[in-house]
């Protein structure tokens, strides 16, 4: 269980991220994080595995208080959490391999990884991330030879090789077209499902929150404004709208439960899976 | 905004449109600055107050003789026609001003095409009379260079060298006539070439006109059919080439290499006698054959060798650079050196060093680092360093400021610890930028230190310079053509291990 409490993020130039945020994501969950661009969600799911460091605030998991761990015990606890990126966050010029493997970094001896020398077990755990994936044939391309939606996936398989109880998704679907997204996000669903890891996403279009969220937090100016189940997003009210999207903001068509919903960075696109 | 815009060109030109024309004709531009188009005034002035700035410069430089402007400029006129040009352009230049001011006054979008033309046109011809552009000149003389330039490109003559050898047979001759004097038989191996002259002795000949006694000289086992100088050498061993009638004397030995010819003794203002009355002086033959098989001259060697000391030179240079560079380049770094003021200070002091090294070239620092530690290619590889140093380290720096920061962050996200997040996210990263800058700069380096000699900095520049002005153009040629070849082919290797790496 991951519990997140009273989090703060001020930045050095004074801008409020994140303000005392609190919530509680159980096991085996698919959390939705919606709000508009600068509402702090990337921070928020930066802070949980401390690729920022959190102002004030406490993130428990399991019982262990994330943002004091240090050294060698953050990296423990990195490695047992995945993410995944919007712009996929490959590195470009090595082999989809490669990048695969990099996901086993916090599990393997600096001067082996740094050498080259994974062992075989890692080699195999690699060739079924990538399988389970589908992009087995893709293994010695160059990252950067990837469609996007492929690259998304090698993403993923990095993930999968860390082996972990919870994958943090950035925004994973914002640079992959309609077709892709849903592609992208079963994949989530299903290592969500089958492999009981709880994923904690950020996504921007409504109809794919009510699709595959099991619930769902609202973020506006870095405050928890919205948190309901999925039977309560697929009844959002124009109020609970607006109270995250801000009174301009206009919901796509009428009827609650199917409606994507239109927003600054991305033209709100009605998408049918 | 756009707003804004609208009203400035709505409103009216401050004074009427003939006016402003009659203003810019007093002071080119200020019609246009009363028209509400003050920048363009005032760039107007300033274009035609430098335009006539030069003109009346070109003038005083023509004739700088002449006294007054007038005499002046009947001069610079008669000797360079294109002042007059100049001239012409520059009053048509002041009248389409005030022309153009006028049409700016009375209508707000009138079109200036012409006026900027006649900018451009006045400056070019300025540039071509100051540059001296005299194509007539290059057509009229250019065909000079010719028998220079066919050298300089094909200078390979003087690539290969005929080892020659000189063949010498000489005999004593006694000055004057003498009894009991002792000359020691001369010793002639089988088959070395040999002189003998009868009589062996005689008198000099005298400066009044009276011809010495004339001997009958007869050589052989020489080459055949091939020239034959005859030098004397005095008993003071004092060797000066025999002339008869003013002309040096050359024979040409028959096919068994023999040769038969009367020789008289020449005059010579050295006392012949001595303590002992008479002096022994001898008379050579002497011959210049080619043997062997041709070899490669000094020149092409001296090349070959200098050229390897430049192609080391630049890498040495390179390497120094890059190794010194690459810390440099860390903390010149935008991106990394951002943590607080003391690093940003670095950042800057570091930026501004480097931009004030790299303004100075390598030539400059080459005559430094002579000053410092001598002719000499050591001096080459320092100045090199140097600029380097400077030039990679920004060029680094900005690789390492333009990484995309998101592989870093996924490395980091993975528990990755420090070393494995460099090595998987960010060495990927500035490999292929690093290799590409230093090649490129192992290219500038080889090509700048082929003229850094010419300053003292070691590589065949030195050589170069040396023949040019020596007017040797063959040996310069083949130094030319060694430096083309070198960068021919530095071109060709750095662009496939870029093609590889990037």
């Amino acid at each position: 269980m991951l519990e997140i409490r009273n989090l703060t993020k001020i930045y050095d130039d004074g801008t409020v991220a994140l303000r005392n945020v609190s919530f509680t994501v159980p096991d085996r969950e698919f959390l939705v994080v919606i709000g508009l661009s600068g509402s702090g969600k990337s921070t928020l799911l930066r802070c949980i595995n401390r690729l920022i460091d959190p102002t004030e605030g406490q993130i428990l998991w399991d019982g262990v208080d994330i943002t004091a761990l240090k050294g060698d015990d953050l990296r423990r606890m990195r490695r047992q959490i995945g993410m995944v990126f919007q712009q996929f966050n490959l590195v470009k010029r090595s082999t989809v391999m490669t990048n695969v493997m990099a996901g086993r970094l916090g599990y393997s001896p600096t001067w082996r990884s740094i050498t080259n020398q994974f062992d075989e077990a890692d080699r195999k755990r690699a060739q079924t991330a990538l399988k389970r994936m589908g992009i087995t044939d893709q293994a010695n391309k160059r990252a950067d030879e990837l469609s996007g939606g492929q690259q998304q996936r090698v993403g993923i398989a990095r993930t999968l090789m860390q082996e972990p109880k919870l994958i943090l998704a950035d925004e994973p679907v914002a640079s992959l077209d309609p077709v892709l997204a849903h592609s992208i996000l079963q994949h989530l669903e299903s290592l969500n499902r089958e492999d009981g890891i709880t994923i904690i996403c950020s996504l921007h279009y409504l109809d794919l929150v009510q699709r595959y969220s099991t619930s769902v937090i609202g973020l506006r100016d870095g405050q928890v404004v919205y948190q309901g189940t999925k039977k309560q997003i697929l009844r959002m009210t124009d109020a609970e709208f607006k109270s995250i999207y801000g009174e301009e903001a206009e919901r796509m068509g009428g009827i609650s439960g199917d409606i994507a919903a239109d927003d600054e960075d991305s033209a709100g696109e009605e998408v049918t899976g | 905004m756009s707003q804004k815009v609208q009203t400035v060109e709505e409103k009216p030109s401050l004074v009427p449109p003939v006016l402003t024309g009659l203003l810019s004709l007093v002071v080119p531009g200020l019609g246009h600055m009363l028209a509400r188009q003050f920048r363009k005034g005032l760039v107007l002035l300033l274009v035609f107050l430098s335009a006539a700035g030069l003109w009346i410069w070109r003038v005083s430089d023509a004739a700088r003789r002449e006294v007054g402007f007038t005499a002046m400029f009947k001069k610079a006129i008669q000797l360079q026609p294109i002042l007059l040009i100049i001239l012409v352009v520059l009053v048509l230049l002041y009248l389409l001003i005030a022309y153009d001011a006028y049409k700016v006054a009375a209508k707000a979008k009138a079109s200036s095409f012409l006026l900027w033309v006649f900018v451009v046109a006045s400056f070019f011809i300025l540039g071509w009379q100051i540059g001296e552009i005299r194509p007539a000149v290059l057509v009229r003389d250019g065909k000079n260079s010719l028998p220079l330039l066919m050298r300089v490109l094909w200078p390979w003559e003087k690539a290969l060298y005929y080892p020659e050898e000189l063949l010498i047979g000489s005999a004593d001759v006694v000055i004057p006539c003498t009894e009991n004097v002792e000359v020691p038989p001369r010793v002639v191996e089988e088959g070395d070439p040999y002189v003998t002259v009868t009589p062996n002795c005689g008198d000099l000949s005298e400066i009044a006109g009276a011809e010495g006694t004339k001997l009958r000289m007869v050589g052989s086992n020489f080459a055949p059919n091939d020239e034959t100088e005859i030098w004397w050498v005095d008993q003071v061993r004092n060797e000066f080439r025999y002339r008869y009638g003013g002309e040096y004397v050359k024979i040409v030995t028959d096919e068994n290499g023999s040769f038969e010819m009367d020789v008289i003794i020449p005059y010579r203002v050295i006392p012949t006698t001595g303590g002992k009355g008479y002096a022994v002086w001898q008379v050579e033959a002497r011959q210049v054959a080619s043997v062997g098989e041709p070899v490669l001259s000094e020149e092409l060697k001296l090349s070959v060798e200098k050229m390897i000391e430049t192609i080391f030179l630049g890498m040495m240079s390179t390497v120094f650079g890059v190794i010194l560079s690459i810390p440099v380049s860390f903390i010149a770094s935008r991106n990394l050196m951002s943590a607080n003021w003391f690093t940003k200070t670095i950042y800057m002091v570091v930026r501004t060093i480097l931009n004030i090294i790299r303004s100075i070239e390598s030539l400059v620092w080459a005559v430094i680092a002579i000053i410092a530690v001598g002719l000499g290619p050591f001096a080459g590889i320092l100045a090199l360093t140097v600029h380097s140093i400077a030039a990679l380290g920004k060029l680094y720096s900005e690789a390492i400021e333009s990484i995309d920061h998101g592989p870093v962050e996924a490395i980091q996200a993975t528990g990755a610890n420090w070393l494995q997040t460099v090595w998987y996210a960010v060495i990927p990263q500035i490999v292929p930028p690093f290799v590409s800058f230093t090649i490129y700069r192992w290219d500038i380096n080889v090509r700048m230190s082929t003229v850094i000699g010419m300053v003292g900095g070691g590589g065949i520049g030195y050589l170069l310079i040396q023949w040019i002005r020596l007017l040797d153009y063959r040996s310069a040629g083949i130094a030319i053509w060694f430096i083309a070849i070198t960068v021919a082919i530095l071109d060709y290797v750095s662009s496939e291990i870029r093609n590889r790496f990037v």
